[in-house]
């Protein structure tokens, strides 16, 4: 079947065939215009995490809140929005109004965690609903307990942050001065939050225009339907998908090392079941809610098994809301998938990061042919704050790190060394920028020799960065993992190797936990080694070449070259000992 | 017709043809289009301009100018074949070039692969030095550390060198010393200093740009050194001036010293002349097509604009993400024309695959052996071979004689490798591999135009290279484009649009200023900085001041964005009210853009001051005019338009026959393409000499 036969269909009776030149364009125009929004509000940005890492997304939904069109963002937001969405109509539903516009942040009213504030301007083509623009983005802080709004023994969401509920922040193009007062008077650097807020509005604003203008050009009626009809079109690929897998049940568990307050190892759980052209991934058997600030909301979960779906899927799809449809999330209530009030949530990312891997742990033995072994795990967060001097004041300042990522390897090559994680398109923050603008300095940003799991395939390898705080006192919020439980390999492979917190003062160096709040002092380093991909398929098939081109540019030692690989290297040439290697490995296999 | 002096050679090297132009003072033109000769590719620029000095009996002597677009770097980069490189960062941060910016350039793909690095790791060396970001000098650069890097530049035969240190961009004491140490001690190796390449800020941006600059340094060095001994042998001691990929020309050594800035030469000039061409007609629109034997190029001129790209990747495919996030190609951080690119043209080899399907390209036959009806050794059978098939392209001698078409090789090879196994006769078989060319070709235009929410109905088609005008009808057709136009000289139109361009500088000087009163006269010092240095330059190159226009901008943000807006600056001080104003049109255009304006918090930046000189080439508003006979053939050929049509006996004539409007079908054989003039469509030519295309309502 050609993609001409899935798109035709559903059309209802009466109405004249959209042409296939202006599905076409529309189709395109819409993804086009979600980039566009994504490079306004990356270009008006203010704070690293927005403006550097890129921890934010951007939608266009119909006039019913169903996504239509999602810019090259992140992943992990893809399912959020339905939610969202959900409750603003609730709200809303009756009292939208050109020129409205509407903030969210709290998790218990749609959002996903504190940080993130969602912005959401409904469109509007003569006083009629359209359409919806939404951005979503990660702010530097929004208050609570810590800079940056972020720290992961935070155990009740009040110390997150400051909540807002879905409030219109426009009134028909007119600002909310009241709820721009308090949003200024309850955050640490209020030019940072509003400037990004400002950013998010600038690329609602640009996806606005975009609809305007497809409307214009071709009437509101054709916008409507082949907007419907693209989500009808998703939907359907979809389940062409999954009717093309066999049917089955698949059961994998993951951990996190702790729950965020220094307890014991969190499992996830996740049984994956297939039936005909529907999936079903229920979380049951998932660690109860946790008191750290890694809970998840529901809306995270399901976007989580959405994006995983997504990325073993064979077929170009668009990405719509469509992609919800045949996928059925259990998560239960009162789970670290699923919190309830007063969960803290502010460093839930990670959870979603570890769903990932159990996630494609699980479709690993539906599909063994489509999925990577583990990479490092997810993003480590570091963030710095404190007060600065800036011309004779002292001024507050939050420093937000996003690192990001190593691949694990796959069926038919190596893992990625050095890319982001797959359910977070994240950038890094340039050294030079981190040291023109905040008061840290960076000792060190590569990659760690050895780290990468072994493997037919090897795992990524690990990334190292350290810090140095060149001014006063400040606190230190680190969220990572992957420490004792590193990330697996698959068919044979070995994990990779696991993650490394250290603070490194004038005298001493000390481990830190994986996740921990704490201070840091002028003159003192962290240095933070991410965990390395796991390997797929048994290290003694490695090609001795690969070995040997590994151990040339120092990416495997010679050591592990041998332990590893049953490959011998000669030091002197840097060229494999073929008799040597020969011999190694016959034994190891023989010693099985 | 006499020619007389002095001239100008303009040279297009494609991966098929070389296109030469000779120019006199009174703006005739003669032509030479000869078969490319890689991987020296020089011989045939060389051979070219021979030819026509030549056949118009004008001596080297009288070669005033030899104006060149080359893909040579970027050919290299593609291939992978530039100079052995090493990079040399500061410590702690070899890995800056593999890490990249960390993204990748689409969601939900597992099995993305990053290009592998142009520098391998096992030759990227860390330094110990270390500055900070005011300036300061935290570590010294370690004279043993340089003693050791150099002793392994040696030993790896390492022919080209990148220089990467952090805080280069406003502090280049480091890397001055370091370049004056590796030039003195391994003076066959170029070193490429970032502080020389690229002065702005973000370490990978800068790194990666000093890397393909240091990757093809060599390359174009060579090449450049080749073609002006030869052009020495013919008695030309003219400048030769190289195509930017921002369009502009630049003298040789410049060229060779940074090529990171004309890796798009070649591609450039035909947009460049496009753009002119559609300002003469008065289109606003316009979707630019130049298809030539191995690629096909698309880009978008819209109000009368030709789209920019502040940085670019090389190599990386024509995936919508890419343009937002980057990651599948070389980032090169150097302003070009936008185009994209696919490789589909004349020399395109159709094959079948593994399971019997027809595919075609983007594998090319290229220049040698060519395709099978050029009887230059090509077997295989390409887009040309079927386009000869169809009645498209005429037998016998093409370009003056240069090329000589075989129907009989085309119609066997057609025949014998697609057609009978296949089971399908020669016709469709040779229809078939037509369209799927034009269905290839449709990916860069439709990169363009659709995938950016453009709708191709609202614009017009230029068709120019040799294959563009045999392709432009159909592609037209699907698209639902209304109009074509083919320029005169359609296979020769980049190359006669690089004598229409001037020499042009790109200066830029980051700063960080705010917009106020108090900061205009250290804006004004900048600005006068700048202004002389220009200045200088041309002078150096033989261009008197009053010569040179100067246009200025600058960058400007609200403080702590990340990205700017540019705004173009008048050449008058800036005074109170002058800074008032450029606060307000910044402002304005934020609001424009953004639909806000300034937070009160947030003072405006001035980061960036940009100048460009540029040096109106002579003639350039006059126009060409063929100096060799016109084209003349009227005649009929045996053309097939597809099943709806089938064969046709079709009229062929010459573009000079044209008079009124003339309904397709119709063949225009010109000097090196054909226009095809399909059945649906109506044909004329304006007073311009431009043939112009209609849909007709069907």
């Amino acid at each position: 079947m050609s993609n001409a036969d899935i798109t035709g269909g559903t059309r209802p009776a009466g109405e004249a065939p959209i042409d296939p030149v202006t599905r076409e364009i529309i189709q395109n125009a819409l993804a086009s215009a979600a980039d566009e929004m994504a490079l306004a509000l990356y270009r008006t940005a203010y704070s690293t995490i927005v403006r550097d890492c890129l921890d934010y997304s951007t939608s266009l939904c119909n006039a019913e809140g169903e996504m239509i069109a999602q810019g090259v963002t992140t992943p992990l937001h893809l399912g959020t929005v339905p939610y969202a969405m959900e409750t603003l109509f609730r709200k809303y539903g009756e009292s939208m109004c050109p020129g409205d516009i509407f903030i969210l942040n709290d998790p218990f009213d749609g959002g996903m965690h504190i940080p993130d504030i969602f912005i959401v301007k409904p469109v509007f083509w003569e006083d009629r609903l359209a359409a919806f623009a939404v951005s979503t983005a990660h702010h530097l802080d929004l208050g609570g307990r810590l800079p940056g709004s972020s720290a992961c023994d935070n155990t009740e969401i009040f110390q997150d942050g400051l909540r807002i509920p879905w409030l219109k922040l426009y009134r028909r193009g007119e600002p909310d001065e009241a709820l721009f007062a308090l949003l200024r008077t309850n955050v640490r650097v209020p030019r940072m939050t509003i400037g990004d807020v400002q950013a998010q509005i600038a690329a609602c604003h640009i996806g606005e225009r975009a609809i305007h203008e497809l409307i214009r050009r071709y009437s509101l009626g054709t916008f409507t339907r082949c907007a419907s009809e693209l989500i009808a079109y998703t939907e359907r690929l979809l389940r062409r998908e999954i009717a093309s897998w066999p049917d089955g049940c698949y059961t994998f568990t993951d951990h996190m090392d702790s729950d965020g307050v220094g307890g014991p190892p969190v499992p996830i759980k996740v049984t994956i079941a297939v039936k005909g052209d529907s999936l079903t991934a229920d979380f049951t058997g998932s660690a109860p809610q946790v008191r750290g600030a890694i809970n998840c909301t529901l809306s995270f979960t399901a976007s989580v098994v959405a994006l995983c779906i997504r990325s073993v899927m064979q077929e170009e799809v668009p990405n719509t809301a469509g992609l919800f449809k045949p996928l059925r999330i259990v998560a239960p209530p009162g789970t670290v998938v699923h919190g309830v009030m007063p969960a803290a949530s502010s460093m839930r990312g990670i959870t979603g990061f570890r769903m990932v891997d159990a996630v494609f742990g699980a479709l690993a033995g539906l599909l063994p042919d489509r999925v990577f072994a583990a990479g490092e795990g997810g993003n480590t967060l570091v963030i710095i704050g404190g007060l600065r001097e800036q011309g004779g004041r002292r001024v507050p300042y939050v420093y937000y790190e996003l690192l990001s990522g190593t691949w694990g390897g796959r069926p038919d090559r190596d893992g990625n060394d050095g890319l982001c994680n797959i359910a977070n398109v994240a950038a890094n923050i340039p050294v030079e920028q981190a040291e023109c603008e905040y008061p840290v300095h960076i000792e060190r940003y590569g990659m760690v020799t050895d780290s990468g799991g072994a493997g037919r395939f090897r795992g990524g390898l690990g990334i190292e960065r350290e810090w140095r705080l060149l001014e006063g006192e400040a606190h230190l919020a680190i969220r990572s993992d992957r420490r004792d439980h590193p990330p697996y390999g698959l068919s044979g492979g070995r994990p990779g190797r696991g993650s490394i917190n250290e603070l490194r003062g004038k005298v001493e160096t000390r481990v830190l936990q994986t996740m921990i709040s704490t201070s840091i002092k002028q003159g003192e380093r962290i240095y933070h080694r991410q965990a390395g991909g796991g390997g797929w398929g048994n290290p003694l098939e490695r090609s001795p070449q690969a070995v040997e081109r590994d151990v040339r540019n120092g990416k495997v030692s010679v050591l592990a070259a041998r332990r590893e690989y049953g490959v011998a290297i000669d030091e002197r040439t840097g060229k494999v000992d073929e008799t040597a290697t020969e011999d190694l490995r016959l034994r190891r296999q023989v010693a099985g | 017709m006499k020619p007389t002096g002095p001239f100008r050679v303009g040279a297009d090297v494609g991966g098929t043809f070389t296109d030469v132009v000779l120019a006199d003072a009174g703006g005739n033109v003669w032509t030479a289009k000869v078969p490319s000769t890689p991987p020296d590719f020089e011989t045939a620029v060389l051979n070219g301009i021979s030819r026509l000095l030549h056949g118009t009996a004008a001596s080297g002597s009288e070669v005033a100018e030899v104006v060149h677009g080359t893909t040579v770097a970027t050919n290299a980069i593609l291939e992978r074949r530039g100079a052995l490189t090493a990079l040399i960062t500061t410590r702690g941060f070899r890995d800056v070039l593999e890490l990249r910016r960390i993204r990748a350039p689409q969601m939900y793909d597992l099995f993305f692969q990053k290009p592998p690095e142009l520098v391998e790791r096992c030759l990227r060396f860390e330094l110990g030095e270390r500055l900070t970001a005011r300036g300061e000098v935290l570590d010294e650069v370690d004279p043993n550390d340089l003693n050791r890097i150099a002793r392994g530049l040696k030993e790896e035969k390492v022919e080209s060198v990148a220089v990467c240190l952090l805080h280069a961009y406003a502090w280049p004491q480091h890397e001055t010393l370091v370049g004056d140490y590796l030039r003195r001690n391994l003076p066959d190796v170029q070193i490429s200093l970032s502080s020389e390449v690229l002065r702005e800020r973000k370490e990978y941006e800068r790194t990666a740009t000093t890397v393909v600059n240091a990757y093809v340094r060599p390359v174009m060095r060579g090449y450049l050194a080749a073609m002006r001994s030869g052009l020495e042998a013919l008695g030309i001691r003219s400048p030769l001036l190289i195509m930017q990929s921002a369009g502009g020309l630049t003298p040789e050594e410049e060229a060779a010293r940074r090529p990171v800035y004309m890796l798009e030469s070649g591609p450039a000039a035909g947009v460049l002349a496009s753009q002119a061409t559609a300002r003469h007609l008065g289109l606003e629109n316009v979707i630019t097509l130049d298809m030539g034997g191995t690629t096909a190029k698309a880009s978008l001129i819209e109000e009368g604009r030709v789209r920019y790209s502040p940085e670019y990747e090389v190599g990386a495919s024509l995936s919508a993400g890419n343009r937002l996030t980057g990651g599948g190609g070389e980032l090169i951080r150097a302003p070009s024309i936008d185009l994209a690119e696919v490789g589909s043209g004349g020399g395109s080899i159709a094959y079948l695959d593994g399971a019997g399907g027809l595919r075609v390209g983007p594998r090319s036959a290229g220049a040698v052996p060519g395709p099978a009806c050029y009887s230059r050794g090509g077997e295989e059978p390409t887009v040309t071979d079927a386009n000869v098939v169809l009645g498209y392209i005429r037998p016998g001698r093409l370009a003056n004689g240069d090329i000589a078409i075989d129907p009989d090789a085309a119609t066997s090879t057609v025949r014998d490798r697609i057609a009978t196994p296949l089971g399908m006769d020669l016709l469709q078989a040779a229809e078939g591999i037509h369209r799927i060319a034009n269905a290839r070709t449709m990916r860069a235009l439709r990169a363009v135009s659709t995938e950016r929410g453009r709708d191709p109905r609202e614009f017009v088609l230029m068709a120019f290279g040799g294959s563009g005008p045999v392709h432009a009808a159909g592609l037209a057709r699907e698209l639902h484009i209304r109009q074509v136009i083919v320029p005169p000289l359609p296979g020769l139109f980049s190359a006669l649009g690089l004598l229409a361009s001037g020499v042009e500088h790109h200066d830029v000087r980051s700063c960080l200023l705010f917009a106020t009163d108090a900061e205009a006269a250290s804006l004004e010092r900048v600005r006068q900085e700048l202004r002389q240095k220009m200045l200088d330059r041309f002078e150096a190159e033989g261009y008197a001041a009053s010569r040179v226009a100067l246009s200025w901008s600058a960058d400007l943000r609200f403080q702590g964005q990340a990205s700017e807006i540019r705004l173009e600056l008048s050449g008058d001080p800036l005074d109170g009210p002058g800074i008032q104003a450029l606060n307000e049109a910044f402002e304005t255009e934020h609001q424009r853009l953004y639909g806000h304006r300034s937070d009160p918090e947030n003072p405006t930046e001035i980061i960036a001051v940009r100048l460009v000189g540029q040096v109106a080439a002579p003639g350039r508003e006059a126009g060409f005019r063929h100096g060799a006979s016109a084209f003349a053939a009227r005649s009929r050929r045996q053309a097939y338009f597809g099943s709806d049509y089938g064969v046709i006996d079709t009229p062929v004539v010459a573009r000079s026959d044209l008079s009124g409007t003339a309904r397709g079908p119709l063949l225009i054989d010109e000097y090196d393409s054909t226009i095809v003039v399909s059945p649906f469509m109506s044909v004329r030519r304006d007073e311009h000499g431009n043939v112009v295309m209609e849909v007709e309502d069907e």
